[in-house]
């Protein structure tokens, strides 16, 4: 993937590219810092399963300015040679160029991988792997618009989740996942970017609500014991929310069908 | 209740009594019932099932149609196309073996591959094994499997003369298959 910086196929940006500057730009930031809804509130979720026709599963999740369309393939036969009595989990996420605020080249970087790393580790103990032997489960990500690390994470793996739901593999739950930022002693549910990045500390949490169990938790920057358990029990209650939009979500889906 | 859509990890509430065997979608979990598909739970004989209408892997004893890609003295390679009655979606098709020893149930020392399979057959055939980590291993030892649909050399589709043998309807001439005998005669 190295010479792909010079894909020809591609019509390639300028190197270097910057958001134009407003005069009111500083006045912008403050307000965009501030939050309009409680500490303890998320952004609004729209969820919908099945948009992309050809892929076996598919979901698009909305959560204010994050925007990620799933798509789930197979399974379908392992392309590796050894032979494996469990099935695999591939997840793969990509930025489009236009998601972020600065233009990201059709690449995969780090950040892609870290999340794609992060939405396994959240899905991977749902799925039954071991009815799907020999077989890779395929998971693609598209991030059509950012609005900061721990939403995507969160807002991925639970379309994730739906997508694997609408495809019909077998699970044993399905998963929905919050993320919660510390500025200054506050505890903030789902931060958006700007929140984040005047937050101390952030943690991620997966958890199948309806087994009452816990996928994994993915904790960052400072954090004191006694807030990121805080953070635990605040974004853990916020899941249970969650898994009923997803619930009513794959129920009006699978009704319209 | 039995007509709800239950969704994965929902518990599902059996009525009292023996415990019905649990099939697909289903699973337990220390004593509790829970879904792992989304769909409705019905019961298909004695086994409680959420059926799924989605393409599966193949498993062992699965009912497997597929094409003749390649042709070896010791073995045939088939690319399965259809599971048990659910196509595959395009591309996404298995790798199958039928080795000598699997093609018939007598006279299995005898068996030339080439007398039996050609490139493009369409073949039914049960999976006896998951084989090895490249394929699934099939096998047409009954009288229902094998061959069911074949071109001759002459570009025709042929038809079913013995379990042994086509004939090309165009020239007439002979070809030899392992056919399978339909169910219904």
């Amino acid at each position: 993937m190295a010479q792909s910086a010079n894909d020809r196929r591609r019509i390639n940006g300028p190197e270097e590219s910057f958001p134009p500057v407003f005069d009111d730009d500083d006045e912008d930031m403050k307000l965009k810092t501030q939050r309009s809804r409680a500490p303890g509130d998320i952004r609004p979720i729209f969820l919908q399963p099945g948009l992309i026709s050809q892929a076996n599963g598919s979901a698009y999740i909305e959560t204010e300015k994050t925007k990620i369309a799933c798509a789930v393939y197979g399974p379908r036969q392992s392309k590796t040679t050894t032979y494996s009595e469990k099935g695999r989990l591939n997840v793969e996420v990509k930025f489009t160029p236009f998601s972020c605020t600065r233009r990201r080249a059709p690449m995969r970087d780090a950040e892609d991988r870290s999340i794609g790393v992060s939405i396994h580790q959240a899905i991977v103990s749902s799925i039954r792997l071991e009815l799907f032997p020999k077989s890779t489960i395929d998971v693609f990500i598209t991030i059509i618009e950012n609005d900061g690390i721990e939403g995507c994470i969160a807002s991925g793996s639970l379309a994730a989740s739906t997508a694997l739901a609408d495809a019909g593999i077998e699970m044993l739950g399905l998963v929905a996942s919050c993320s919660a930022a510390i500025v200054g002693d506050d505890i903030q549910l789902d931060p958006s970017e700007a929140e984040a990045r005047a937050s101390s500390g952030t943690l991620i949490l997966a958890c199948m609500p309806a087994l009452d169990s816990i996928t994994s938790i993915w904790q960052s920057g400072q954090m004191s014991a006694e807030l990121s358990l805080k953070c635990m029990e605040q974004c853990h209650e916020r899941c249970i929310d969650i898994h009923s939009i997803v619930a009513q979500s794959l129920l009006e889906h699978r009704r319209s069908n | 209740m039995a007509s709800d859509i239950l969704l994965p990890g929902q518990s599902v509430s059996l009525p009292r009594g023996p415990a019905p065997k649990l099939g697909g979608g289903l699973y337990s979990k220390d004593g509790q019932v829970r879904a792992s598909l989304v769909g409705v739970a019905q019961y298909e004989g004695s086994s409680l099932v959420i059926s799924r209408v989605r393409s599966h892997p193949p498993a062992a004893n699965s009912v497997v149609l597929g094409t003749v890609t390649r042709l070896s003295p010791l073995q045939a390679i088939i690319s399965i196309s259809v599971v048990d009655g659910v196509p595959l979606p395009a591309g996404e098709e298995f790798n199958g073996v039928i080795r000598t020893q699997d093609v018939r149930a007598t006279e299995k020392d005898k068996v030339k591959i080439g007398d039996c399979f050609r490139g493009g057959d369409v073949v039914k055939g049960v999976v006896i094994s998951l084989g090895d980590a490249r394929s699934y291993y099939i096998t047409t030892a009954r009288n229902d499997l094998g061959v069911i649909f074949a071109t001759s050399e002459a570009g025709a589709s042929m038809d079913p003369v013995s379990w042994q043998e086509m004939r090309c309807p165009k020239t007439g001439r002979i070809e030899k298959r392992k056919c399978a005998k339909p169910e219904t005669l």
